[in-house]
């Protein structure tokens, strides 16, 4: 542990400031290997996309970040740093008379007796998102699909993290909505310097939202920007020789 | 006024406030069944006391606590569903409990009664009641959180041992609960006040709240009933309780209506 705590200072001095860098990571589940051998670097600031066909292991490797699945190898992030977290399909339960009001309270300590600032920090998060203040005292199981996209990236950002972790933060959602939840991402990572990972099936929200794109499937196919590393032989190895899929591709589309 | 009745009076307003209060929990973990066949186990704990002519309050105490590891672990190692196990363990316990328990005991044991307490452990069940109703207020957001999604909480600091606190206050709360209300209707005291709660709670703060509060009405106007009518409190405290819920149904209709 102690080695890994000066290897880990040495390291962030002498680079461009790395948020993340994971080295040799693999996860193995109920005894079949999920990851194996990953490896690479995200610096402060930079938009990283993990693509890959269904079940290549995406969401695997953002919960081998989190902790939240035991894994192999080492996964070091900043001192310090504070991480927001976005799951994959992520539906509260509905038996449960959870408000909106009280699912962002979880990110306050002060449950209870929430202070005036605290609010006022949320009015100002949810205004960022496009959602109302009247939403507060809505039941979370109420908010269409695309509010609670919303909803759940101004709870991630409750706090400032410094770093975002999507998991297809637009699955499920109508072609509209997506556009504004990628765009509110660009604004987030270009104005508070947020560091985003962000898993996503659709490569035009690559090329144009992530500096750096990471391919994988159970293991490393590519890792660098996506003008550079996402050859047409690069595809094939990732989806397979019918090429990949554009989900809702529409040419038309602009930023 | 009758001594046992201020005693008992007392011991159901703060013991009811606890048990709405962990019961809210219980209920949103979709326990109430695992909850209700732990108090069961209670049975062979006062069996042994009645053996060794002990107090059966500490044995009770430890056979539960003991009970809500087995119960928290059974549910994180094993692949059978914790009803299952539950099921069996505590069919167990009963069955061991009525074979063991002396004849003219049974009955309390089964349905509580008028208890006779020691000053000391009268202060300890009131004492245990509202600190167990305090933490259990502090620690809401984690319980809260940690139920409407696991993965989110542990991302943000939450606690993996949840799961067991809540088992262990709920536990304490059987124990200090069982002699007024029974093992058999023990399990009651914890899910109607909740049940009634969320029928009429339009936020979980709310909810909580409002379950500690019913919880306290519903055990001392049941003991306030059994007193009147001269009968058991235990089943009173239960038929009060029921009433409250139909109440509260109607509240559920005009609260649907009203959306």
């Amino acid at each position: 542990m102690a080695e890994k705590l000066i290897l880990r200072h040495s390291v962030f001095t002498f680079m461009n400031e790395p948020v993340l860098q994971v080295s040799g990571v693999s996860v193995v589940l109920d005894g079949e290997s999920v990851l194996e051998d990953i490896s690479f670097s995200v610096r402060k600031g930079e938009a990283l996309a993990i693509i890959g066909p269904n079940g290549a292991g995406k969401s695997v490797l953002l919960k081998a970040l989190l902790g939240l699945v035991p894994s192999q190898g080492s996964i070091m992030w900043a001192k310090g740093v504070h991480i927001g977290y976005v799951p994959q399909r992520f539906h509260p339960d509905r038996t449960i008379p959870l408000t909106v009001k009280e699912f962002l309270l979880f990110k306050s300590p002060a449950f209870w007796r929430p202070t005036k600032d605290f609010f006022a920090h949320l009015d100002h998060e949810l205004s960022i998102v496009g959602l109302k203040k009247e939403i507060l005292g809505h039941h979370v199981s109420d908010l269409s699909g695309g509010q609670f996209q919303r909803l759940m990236i101004a709870w991630a950002m409750t706090g400032h993290p410094d770093v975002l972790l999507f998991d297809e933060p637009t699955a499920g959602i109508d072609v509209g909505a997506e556009e504004t939840i990628y765009s509110i991402l660009h604004r987030l990572q270009k104005e508070r310097g947020t560091t985003v990972l962000l898993v996503s099936h659709d490569l035009s929200i690559v090329y144009r939202y992530s500096q750096h794109v990471l391919c994988i499937n159970k293991k490393m196919i590519c890792h660098g920007a996506p003008e550079d590393v996402l050859t047409p032989g690069d595809l094939k190895r990732i989806y397979g020789e019918t090429g990949f899929y554009h989900h809702h591709e529409d040419p038309t589309r602009t930023t | 006024m009758d001594i046992l009745f201020v005693q008992a009076l007392l011991i159901a307003i703060v013991v009811g406030a606890a048990s709405g209060a962990v019961g809210a929990f219980i209920i949103l973990r979709r326990m109430a069944l695992v909850g209700d066949a732990l108090s069961h186990v209670a049975l062979p704990g006062i069996a042994l006391a009645l053996m060794w002519s002990l107090d059966p309050f500490w044995m009770v105490l430890a056979f539960l606590l003991g009970a809500a590891v087995v119960v928290w672990f059974c549910e994180r190692q094993t692949t059978l569903p914790a009803e299952a196990i539950v099921g069996l363990l505590f069919t167990a316990s009963l069955a061991i409990g009525i074979l063991t328990i002396p004849d003219h005991e049974i009955l309390e044991s089964l349905f509580g009664g008028f208890p006779k307490l020691p000053v000391s452990e009268l202060i300890f069940i009131l004492g245990a009641a509202i600190g167990i109703t305090v933490l259990v207020f502090m620690l809401s957001r984690r319980m809260l959180f940690t139920i409407v999604s696991p993965e989110l909480a542990k991302v943000n600091g939450g606690n993996a041992l949840v799961g067991l606190i809540v088992l262990l206050i709920f536990a304490t709360v059987v124990a200090i609960g069982i002699k007024l209300v029974g093992t058999l209707l023990m399990g009651a005291l914890t899910i109607i006040p909740a049940a009634v709660a969320k029928n009429v709670s339009p936020s979980a703060r709310s909810y909580i709240v409002l379950s500690t509060v019913f919880g306290a009405i519903i055990a001392g106007a049941g003991v306030a009933g059994a007193a009147w009518s001269g009968v058991l409190p235990g089943p009173t405290i239960v038929l009060v309780g029921i009433a409250a819920f139909l109440i509260s149904l109607g509240f559920l209709g005009r609260r649907r209506a009203g959306q």
